[in-house]
């Protein structure tokens, strides 16, 4: 009987101990400041964790505080997690929906509470009841590698590897496309689903250049589903003959520049997009008009910049 | 009067919690957080409810998450059928059904396979939990599938509040409370999942239908599971397919939690209920005071470790 009080004890006292540490590292932050909270499909990914300290950059600059909660790809997490900032009176809150049907009941309680909403990276059904998106501009990544590949590659014959699921990536082929139509000596040949991963993307390739032996370029929309493309065509020894760009900036993409196996990627800004975010959630709490729709610019890394955006990032 | 005794420490680490976060956490006890935070815990609930017969007899389930999914799918897909048919009651209601069927359906199977083979209760769930999952994802390629917005009762279930005040999620949760506390502790069913706990051979020499209780068992386990599933799915006003993954684990933890021995033979609705708030005053407090998310797991998991080292210490 004792012990099982102990116990208890035990256990209330390692969360007071917790919880009381937690709480003197949160307070030097902002005490008495205003309350922000930011929640992300997954925080198992590198994209969101810089998005992440852009944006708690700012928040902190400001003064005030900012909770960063981790949905683990459960609709009902993220649905809990924004309930209890709402009724915590946060003054906004960051949604990365896991689902983007799914957190309308969210954002219906945040408009009853009048909590402003921002959905970063990835879009909301419901753009009507939230102040903005922020996301990278995708169609202008796609075009700036259309670009790229009409400098050093004409005439072509290109190959895409889609992951047409995913909205990103829509608008970064869409981008492409557009920019392409604008020569007349380069052909799209055939568009594939390349399921955006490494794995995904490198039997695609190589059935892709059995069925065209003319390709001599290929438009994988992100760098993992690049690198696939790229140890597709170096195992049929085709590598020199076909230009190869791509959308990201990850440290893999920039490696392949470096060694000469990718022609571009344009790459992505998580921080920049954190940073904006936050940005405009105090422009509309300070009653500024702030725009629906905000693309954050991407830029296009080749062999010539690779080191400095390294740095520079 | 042994219950409540039982009962006592867990109302204790009850009481403390909320005084522990009342304290920490500006406007924590205020009536609307508290109400949001049982609205909060009614799906995790449901389910406990039901993890907590099956344990209770020795078994385990852990389909119940992948099932959530897939009635949650189910349901909607039938309910997206239909032509002019489908804006009518009674087509909602051959939606719920054809969900909760297909939950019966499993839960037949599971219990049918651990009363009827020597397969081990966590590898057969284990692997119907990967079917189900299978089934649900073949919806809609894995995508959310949409609930229209004339679907006004459905969407109620999830998102409603009977009075203006009470969320449905919560009158739900309470009404399956109500049910299944009778069904534990006031009828000869419930004695007999004791019995079967407690020792199962001793209980089949008393004549005591082992068969028939463990397959009802696990149908009340995948029916409940269903039935969150459906309050699940109308509170994201869609059906998501990748929906409920890791619930299995979350709703054994509050069983755990409220003082359900994993060896079976021991446990009450009440202990889970309150297993259940727990969790949800936890998950709440950490989060509302600002913790950091990787801290909160650690929280989680020492808190859920102490009480099963108590249920341990017990014997």
């Amino acid at each position: 009987m004792k012990t099982r009080w102990l116990s208890l004890a035990a256990a209330v006292a390692v969360v007071l101990a917790a919880g009381c540490k937690e709480k003197d590292e949160a307070g030097e932050a902002g005490a008495g400041g205003r309350l922000f909270g930011v929640t992300y499909q997954t925080m198992n990914n590198p994209f969101f964790v810089d998005l992440n300290a852009g944006m708690k950059q700012v928040v902190e600059a400001h003064g005030d505080r900012l909770i960063t909660l981790d949905a683990q790809w459960n609709s009902l997490k993220q649905r809990n997690d924004i309930s209890d900032l709402i009724l915590q009176d946060a003054s906004g809150v960051f949604i990365n929906p896991v689902n983007w049907e799914g957190i309308k009941g969210s954002l219906l309680q945040a408009k009853r509470k009048q909590v402003p909403c921002i959905v970063v990276d990835a879009p909301v059904k419901d753009m009507n009841l939230v102040v903005c998106q922020v996301a990278s501009d995708n169609v202008e990544a796609g075009r700036l590698a259309a670009r790229a590949l009409a400098k050093v590659c004409r005439p072509a014959k290109v190959v895409v590897l889609h992951r047409s699921v995913n909205k990103a990536c829509i608008d970064r082929v869409a981008g492409f496309k557009e920019e392409l139509a604008k020569y007349s000596d380069m052909e799209i040949l055939d568009i594939q689903e390349g399921k955006g991963t490494t794995e995904g993307a490198r039997p695609v390739m190589r059935d892709l250049l059995g069925r065209f032996p003319e390709i001599n370029a290929v438009f994988p929309i992100n760098d993992p589903s690049a690198l696939g493309a790229i140890s597709a065509l170096e195992s049929a020894g085709k590598l020199k003959d076909v230009t190869v760009v791509t959308v990201d900036g990850s440290a893999e993409g920039i490696a392949a520049i470096k060694a000469g196996k990718l022609l571009s990627t344009s790459a992505q800004f998580p921080k920049e997009i954190g940073r904006i975010a936050a940005e405009k959630m105090y422009d509309h709490l300070e009653g500024k008009p702030v725009e629906k729709d905000i693309k954050v610019p991407v830029k296009l890394i080749t062999e010539e910049n690779a080191d400095q955006f390294l740095t520079e990032r | 009067m042994r219950t409540a005794k039982q009962l006592l420490p867990l109302l204790i680490a009850m009481a403390a919690l909320l005084l522990l976060f009342g304290l920490w956490v500006p406007n924590f006890l205020h009536h609307e957080n508290m109400l949001d935070l049982v609205q909060q815990i009614s799906v995790n609930a449901i389910m406990a409810f039901g993890m907590t017969l099956v344990i209770l007899i020795g078994g385990i389930d852990l389909s119940v998450g992948a099932l959530l999914a897939l009635v949650g799918t189910t349901t909607v897909y039938v309910l997206t059928r239909g032509g002019a048919d489908a804006q009518s009651l009674s087509w909602m209601v051959l939606a719920i059904l054809a969900g909760l069927c297909v939950a019966g359906g499993f839960g037949t199977f599971n219990g049918l396979c651990a009363a009827k083979t020597k397969m081990p209760p966590f590898i057969i769930t284990l692997a119907m939990m990967l079917v189900a999952r299978g089934a649900a994802l073949r919806y809609n390629q894995g995508r959310p599938m949409h609930i229209p917005d004339h679907q006004t009762v459905f969407l109620a279930l999830g998102n409603g509040r009977l009075f203006g005040a009470v969320p449905v999620p919560v009158v739900v949760m309470l009404v399956i409370f109500f049910l299944a506390a009778i069904l534990l502790h006031r009828t000869r069913f419930g004695q007999h999942l004791y019995a079967i706990g407690g020792n199962r051979e001793a209980a089949r020499f008393t004549g005591i239908p082992i068969v028939r209780n463990e397959i009802l068992v696990y149908v009340i386990c995948s029916t409940l599971a269903g039935i969150a599933g459906l309050v699940h799915t109308s509170q994201l006003y869609s059906a998501e397919p990748a929906s409920g993954v890791m619930f299995e684990l979350n709703a054994i933890a509050a069983s755990v939690v409220g003082g359900t021995s994993f060896t079976g033979g021991r446990g009450t609705m009440y202990g889970t209920l309150i297993g259940a708030i727990l969790i949800g005053i936890l998950d709440k407090g950490l989060n509302q005071a600002g913790i950091h998310f990787s801290s909160q797991y650690i929280v989680k998991g020492l808190v859920i470790l102490s009480a099963v080292y108590l249920d341990v210490r017990r014997r």
